[in-house]
């Protein structure tokens, strides 16, 4: 699976400030107030979050759009 | 037209005009009840995650941490003002409880890695009777467990030593991984000189372990109210 | 204003560790979960549900596993049982894998996050 991260440039030198990056996007990614809360799916007790899914949240909805009109 | 909902803050005096925001857009401060959001004006469809993004993200919801703890969105939150208006009025309540919850505080961030040992895969080739198949499994499940009671002995250490100084924390444990657990403190800002001071302390005391301390960073991991909402209503 | 000014906050939040390398390393799994774009074309939704599917077939699987564990240890099947047991789960094992190849799928890509609960498997 390929990096989603095409930006990013890695190289020894920009290592103190990838690691901020990633620390920083551990924070401000999964976590927070959710107002798309449909998007979760669970399975017994366990919430198959999938991470990601609600920074895609109009992606989804752009997807099944196409999908309905096939 | 959508926008941008970065966080959510009680003080409205706290929103400093010159933010910019996702794209170098303006932000603006959408006024809603006594509660007041942090949006910018978004032209597209979806919110490409990418150092930029993530980074004005960031910093939006850190330019009024000085002045007041606000509640951030997760990064993504893609909305229209009516949205964002029956969302809050639909959860007023649960709002304000999360606001009294992390007034005053920040979100400190403790990472710990641990080495693991390689599971040895014995000579898989020699596998060919179905006992053999389960007893090679009991073993890959014994060093498992070990893993796992050495896990819950790091959260529980990890705890023991910030008691008393933290109003909430979240934790997670990785039995298997080397990043073994990620942990989430809320910390009253008075305290976190003595925060810093216990950290420095847990860390001499685990050589074995090596330790990443961030922050302060606004309260992200202590936002949701879903989690709230789910634990009560035992909604899913 | 809540806060005094004995106790500023600095301007960035400060990651302090003596061991960036290997954090950076962890942290890339993390991250590299996210999928970079939704691909909308029939072959990538199947794959999308392949995945999910396989990941909870799995999950089930390795439960499997466990119980079927405990119930030898706990001595109450018989030798025969034990082997029946066992080879009827070694070929579940060689199934998952051949499906996995035939989606093209690595163990990686089998592992979903569960936010607070961590990695399904």
């Amino acid at each position: 699976m390929s990096s989603s991260f095409d930006q990013i440039i890695v190289s020894e030198e920009w290592e103190s400030s990838e690691l901020s990056l990633l620390e920083t996007l551990d924070h401000v990614l999964n976590r927070g107030l959710v107002i798309a809360g449909e998007i979760t799916i669970s399975v017994a007790d366990i919430d198959l979050i999938f991470i990601g899914l609600n920074v895609l949240v109009s992606s989804v909805e752009t997807a099944h759009e196409v999908l309905r009109k096939r | 037209m959508k926008l941008y909902a970065h966080c959510l803050i009680e003080d409205l005096d706290a929103f400093d005009t010159s933010t910019r925001g996702i794209s170098g857009a303006a932000v603006r401060l959408l006024q809603i009840d006594e509660l007041a959001v942090l949006v910018t004006d978004f032209n597209a469809d979806t919110v490409a995650v990418t150092r930029e993004n993530a980074l004005d993200h960031a910093s939006v919801v850190r330019s009024v941490l000085d002045r007041t703890t606000p509640l951030p969105f997760r990064f993504g939150t893609l909305v229209t003002e009516q949205q964002l208006r029956s969302y809050i009025s639909a959860r007023k309540p649960a709002l304000q409880t999360r606001f009294a919850h992390v007034r005053g505080c920040v979100e400190m961030s403790v990472k710990i890695i641990r080495e693991v040992s390689e599971d040895k895969a014995e000579a898989r080739d020699e596998i060919t009777s179905g006992t053999s198949f389960l007893e090679e499994k009991r073993r890959e499940l014994l060093g498992s467990e070990q893993k796992t009671i050495e896990a819950s002995e790091i959260r529980t250490w990890l705890h023991d030593h910030v008691d008393g100084l933290i109003r909430d924390e979240q934790v997670t444990t990785r039995p298997s991984e080397k990043l073994v657990l990620a942990a989430a403190h809320l910390v009253e800002r008075a305290k976190i000189p003595q925060y810093k001071e216990r950290m420095a302390a847990a860390r001499k005391n685990r050589p074995e372990l090596h330790f990443l301390f961030s922050g302060p960073w606004p309260p992200y991991s202590f936002a949701n109210i879903e989690l709230e909402f789910k634990t009560q209503f035992g909604v899913s | 204003m809540e806060f005094s000014p004995e106790n500023p906050l600095t301007a960035e939040p400060e990651i302090e560790t003596a061991h960036a390398e290997e954090f950076v390393e962890q942290l890339r799994c993390v991250t590299d979960t996210l999928p970079s774009r939704i691909n909308i074309d029939a072959k990538s939704v199947e794959e999308g549900l392949a995945k999910l599917v396989l990941t909870l077939i799995e999950f089930i699987r390795r439960l499997l596993e466990k119980q079927a564990v405990r119930r030898m240890e706990g001595g109450d099947l018989s030798p025969e049982q034990i082997e029946e047991l066992g080879l009827a789960l070694m070929k579940l094992e060689g199934k998952l894998q051949e499906l996995k190849t035939q989606f093209g799928l690595s163990d990686e890509d089998l592992n979903l996050d569960l936010g607070p609960i961590g990695r399904l498997i």
